[in-house]
């Protein structure tokens, strides 16, 4: 199928390869109230989760030399979290991650020829059932947005769920 | 980025992000097939400014977290069932599914129960072994209605505070002001299901729910700022790569603190479409894709 590049983005189907779903080795998760302008390796554990406090009003800590008070997030029931990396681009069908690579051929497999040339594929490399988050100064509290954004999933089981024929 | 997924699941194969029509914008936006359940998601990312993740011993910037839930491909198959209705006539599906720029939406085609799913939004008919449809405005305002009670009743459970007017003591108490009359609820649910629907749809829904005009939003109707603020997922954006656009500093950020950014956020108008729970703040403009 010969495609231009825009078509291809059009096209390409991003798989996800469900034995990294099964797979993935929990994770220790920070959601920071500040935007570090990069993605990289960082010595968390070196500078960060050692001088994690518990505070009378939470967990205290800082950064870049700002105070910082937290509090533990719980995933919604019925849903887990996940850390995804899609996996280079490569040609044809070999992946490099992991070592396993002839077992996850073998699961991912379809039953229908769901893969072609250029599509893409990513995996799960954590999974998460909780994690902390920071606020500035403050617990980002009851009202905080992330915390209205786990109740989506409650209410959009609702929205799609079917209704019962008249 | 973060996913959160249903974890019951045993999936096997067959788990696949492609890009499908948005139903209220047009627009694309990323979906998630499970083809061996044959089950459609949406994905919807939770965005707020000043939010980076720490991951393990990794930096991750954005502070993105992806919403992974399931998904009524009824809304989507409406889509293409309007648009095929300008025809006026009864067609099989697959000449009704078509789209030259989502050609993933013939994975719709492959979804289970199909008929059974189509006969509340359309007229069907039997030539020959051959199904054929065609588009029932009336069958599926009935539909929708339904799907607004259900919503109703998750909000009620949920305690989301529907109401018009917010009171400050929401944000002191924990409680939610028991006020919120029904017609608050309905208005509500009328915007989350709006965002799956064409506006002209979601209009003629607001007469068929009897729902007064909101005066709070007389300038411009509600629907309309809903079917703006939609975001859709794109899939250029961003699988493929971190990208370190946008620096920013982190001056800014000293000035606020969480309360003043809660208080800061305190929509009053009373209709919500499901942007307002991913902290979505500045709306993006419709792109092109």
């Amino acid at each position: 199928m010969e495609s231009s590049d825009e078509e291809d983005v059009e096209k390409h189907r991003i798989h996800l390869r469900p034995v990294t779903l099964r797979s993935a080795p929990p994770v220790t998760l920070h959601l920071l109230p500040c935007e570090v302008g990069v993605n990289r390796p960082a010595p968390v554990g070196s500078f960060f989760t050692p001088a994690i406090r518990q505070g009378p009003d939470g967990l205290e800590v800082s950064f870049r030399g700002r105070r910082l008070r937290g509090e533990e997030v719980e995933v919604p029931p019925g849903l887990l979290g996940y850390v995804m990396a899609m996996e280079e681009k490569s040609l044809g069908k070999q992946d490099f991650p992991g070592g396993s690579d002839s077992e996850e051929q073998e699961l991912v497999e379809p039953p229908e020829a769901l893969e072609r040339d250029f599509d893409r594929f990513m995996g799960a490399s954590a999974s998460f059932r909780r994690f902390t988050l920071w606020g500035l100064e403050t617990v980002p509290g009851p009202d905080a947005k992330v915390r209205a954004a786990l109740t989506w999933p409650s209410l959009a089981q609702a929205i799609h769920a079917q209704v019962p024929q008249d | 980025s973060e996913y959160l997924k249903d974890a019951s699941k045993k999936m096997k194969s067959g788990l696949m992000f492609v890009k499908l029509v948005n139903p209220c914008s047009g627009e694309g936006a990323l979906y998630l097939f499970n083809m061996c359940l044959q089950q459609l998601f949406e994905i919807k990312v939770f965005k707020e400014k000043h939010h980076s993740w720490f991951i393990n011993q990794s930096v991750q910037s954005g502070g993105l977290l992806h919403f992974v839930t399931p998904m009524d491909p009824l809304f989507l198959l409406l889509h293409y069932l309007i648009k095929a209705d300008k025809e006026g006539k009864f067609q099989p599906l697959d000449q009704v599914v078509v789209d030259d720029m989502f050609p993933n939406c013939i994975l719709l085609l492959k979804l289970p129960e199909l008929e059974k799913l189509l006969q509340h939004v359309t007229e069907g008919k039997e030539i020959g072994k051959k199904k054929y449809y065609k588009y029932s405005k009336e069958k599926t305002l009935k539909w929708l209605e339904k799907k607004v009670n259900q919503t109703v009743a998750a909000l009620k459970t949920n305690n989301i505070n529907v109401g018009a007017r917010v009171q400050s003591t929401a944000f002191f108490s924990g409680h939610q002001i028991s006020s919120d009359k029904e017609e608050d609820y309905i208005r509500y649910a009328h915007g989350l299901i709006s965002d799956y629907i064409t506006k002209e749809l979601s209009d003629d829904l607001s007469k068929y729910l009897k729902l007064p005009e909101d005066p709070t939003s007389l300038p411009k109707p509600p629907s309309k700022k809903v079917k703006l603020s939609d975001e859709p997922v794109e899939a250029k954006e961003d699988y493929t790569k971190f990208n370190t656009k946008d620096m920013k500093t982190e001056k800014k950020n000293s000035k606020m603190t969480a309360a003043q950014k809660a208080l800061a956020k305190v929509d009053k108008t009373g209709m919500k479409s499901i942007d307002s729970f991913f902290g979505a703040k500045n709306k993006k403009k419709v792109g092109k894709i």
